[in-house]
């Protein structure tokens, strides 16, 4: 384990409340996230950790755990106000670490929004040697990001 | 009134699950413990709403509440199921830690393996003087055989176990366990333990797959393109080389490195053909003579590797002359490697030398003459270009399928130089095109088909053709 839940929301949104609420999602929504996503939605309970700062949004983020080869790893994923990809922390990840990417490959995720560009050999670069961890994580953040636009739909009058 | 009872009744059941369901989930590691903490809590809120409920509650709401109960026992039971370990250095259960290691195995030991199944057409096999490929034989201590040419042949070539475990977060094994041929051949490919410190600094010791080059630490079939390895990473870097050995790794900024002592080659196994003879391979190594490698990687641009390595140290391992002086054989290979892959596209290439002292004295107490000398300098380079046509495909079920016609321009020779007194062969000099594609229905699964038109100086070079299943798991 690299960080906490905790010091991972203290360390993407430092001096802000966080507020947690667990969102029940219909199979309707499952559905729905699924197919914006393209992949995967093994959930149908979700935690959304919001952030304010000031009474003014400071982003949201969601905690992802999946299979990578064999063995699982965990990822936060914020999403900021503008619906695109704020941040990306490595909590856990069992695996040996000679499948994990380097941190400037989590970095090129940050500022993308779900579209087709959002995937690997497109706007996403492979990474020799870590493939599997490379496709986990792009397939993590379409999720987090599918479900952050179904969350928002729902919750728009 | 009684009706609404009958509801609750029905809602407290799921939640007597999830309650039960619980504690079992709570002894898993953190990540896990943090997301049953969250269940919990849930769990005692929905509880409240219900106990505020009685008597009184809508039954939509008691139906609401039923579901989310439902999907709260799911997720606890699925926490169960697929993520039934602890975490690594505690009792559980009241058994000690070691008799407690039953329950946290999914969390500690990690099995994954690879293997190539390879058929291979030999033009003029009769032909055939060095261009077998050596993977075919390539842990083969008799290299006369591999020089005698093969044919056709359909090799379940390899299939390889890996297994890992994890005593903690810090201290950790891994290892694989390599079957050649179908069985023919078993080797330990690597097995080391490592100590992980902090990001820059964390060391290393065990049998270790050297730092050189792109395939020597990293050759599953799905890494790289082409049935073989390309020639330059057999013969100049003689993948797979492993020795026992101990060193620091880590990264710094856009830099990883990696520096081992490892024993040296024994150069008693060294030919004309290359160091491939030389790897002791860490069984009852001769450790006289150590050597040093050193690796340096820029890996700062998403999809961009820029780095190279350096090999030196002497190979005699008590080697004597008739007249018993005993010899170094100092031996130095250096190399640089360039990757870029951009979208669909992927471009390596690997430039590398080795340089050999006291080869004179080493080719007489080998007896060796004429033009089987050792080399004094090897070298030989590298360029390969492929690109994913099915790069732009939407993500999906099939997102990971890749069709990747490719090309790789080889040139390389293994006696460059010889010592005053001995002449190179001409069919150590060696230039290779490799045409081919590369189809992964799959991330783990790949086909590839190639063909390989070689040519040396002395005309006895054979062309081949490859068909190739590998796997990862």
């Amino acid at each position: 384990m690299f960080v906490s839940v905790d010091e991972a929301l203290k360390l993407a949104f430092p001096g802000c409340e966080v507020a947690r609420r667990a969102a029940f999602l219909t199979p309707e929504q499952v559905r729905r996230a699924r197919d914006l996503a393209g992949v995967e939605v093994p959930s149908a309970l979700v935690n959304v950790y919001t952030a304010t700062r000031s009474g003014q949004p400071a982003g949201t983020a969601y905690f992802d755990t999946h299979r990578v080869r064999t063995l699982p790893e965990t990822l936060m994923i914020v999403v900021d106000p503008q619906g695109k990809v704020g941040r990306i922390e490595v909590l856990s990840f069992r695996e040996p670490e000679e499948y994990m990417p380097r941190g400037a490959w989590y970095r090129q995720f940050l500022g993308k929004g779900l579209d087709a560009d959002l995937q690997i050999k497109r706007g996403i670069h492979p990474v020799t040697g870590a493939t599997l961890t490379a496709r986990a994580t792009t397939d993590a953040v379409r999720r987090v990001l599918a479900l952050h636009r179904v969350l928002g739909e729902a919750s728009r009058p | 009134m009684a009706f609404s009872f009958r509801r609750i009744g029905a809602a407290l059941l799921p939640l007597a699950l999830a309650l039960a369901l619980v504690p079992a989930a709570l002894s898993q590691s953190a990540p896990t413990e943090d997301r049953v903490r969250d269940l919990e809590r849930q769990v005692e809120q929905l509880k409240a709403e219900i106990a505020a409920m009685k008597g009184g509650s809508e039954e939509g709401q008691l139906a609401e509440l039923e579901r989310r109960l439902e999907v709260l026992a799911g997720e606890i039971e699925k926490m169960k199921i697929g993520e039934a370990a602890v975490s690594a250095d505690r009792s559980e259960n009241g058994f000690g830690p070691a008799a407690s290691k039953i329950y946290r195995t999914e969390r500690g030991i990690s099995i994954g393996g690879y293997g190539e199944l390879l058929y291979q057409h030999v033009d003029e096999p009769e032909k055939e003087v060095i261009a077998v490929p050596l993977q075919a034989k390539a842990e083969d201590d008799d290299e006369e055989e591999e020089e005698e040419g093969v044919g056709d042949q359909f090799d379940l070539r390899r299939a390889v176990l890996y297994f890992g475990y994890k005593w903690s977060d810090r201290i950790l094994f891994n290892s694989e366990v390599e079957f050649e041929h179908a069985g023919n051949e078993v080797s330990v490919e690597f097995a080391y333990v490592d100590f992980l410190w902090r990001p820059q600094a964390n060391f290393r010791a065990g049998l270790l797959l050297l730092p050189v080059g792109f395939l020597n630490e990293l050759h599953e079939p799905t890494v790289f393109l082409g049935a073989n390895r390309p020639d330059v990473e057999q013969r100049i870097l003689p993948s797979t080389w492993k020795e026992n050995g101990f060193g620091l790794f880590g990264q710094a900024g856009p830099f990883t490195y990696r520096t081992y002592v490892v024993n040296g080659f024994d150069a008693t196994g060294f030919t004309d053909d290359g160091l491939r003879g030389g790897r002791q391979g860490g069984g009852e190594t001769k450790a006289e003579d150590l050597a040093w490698v050193g690796r340096l990687d820029y890996t700062g641009l998403p999809g961009f590797l820029l780095g190279g390595s350096v090999y030196t140290g002497d190979s005699g391992q008590g080697i004597e002359t008739d007249a018993g002086d005993e010899f170094g054989v100092g031996t130095t290979i250096f190399e640089g490697h360039l990757e870029w892959r951009w979208r669909g596209l992927e471009l390596r290439a690997l430039v590398a030398q080795a340089d050999l002292d006291d080869v004179a004295d080493l080719n007489a107490a080998l007896d060796l003459q004429g033009d089987e000398s050792i080399g004094e300098k090897l070298k030989g380079y590298y360029l390969q270009l492929g690109y994913d046509v099915l790069s732009g495909r939407l993500p999906g079920r099939n997102a990971g399928q890749a069709l990747i016609p490719f090309a790789r321009w080889e040139s390389f020779n293994t006696q460059d130089r010889v010592p005053t007194g001995y002449s190179a062969n001409p069919d150590t000099e060696i230039e290779s095109l490799t045409l081919g594609i590369a189809y992964k229905p799959i991330e783990q699964l790949i086909f590839k088909a190639d063909f390989q038109n070689v040519d040396n100086e002395a005309g006895t070079g054979t062309d081949r053709f490859n068909l190739l299943l590998g796997y990862v798991f």
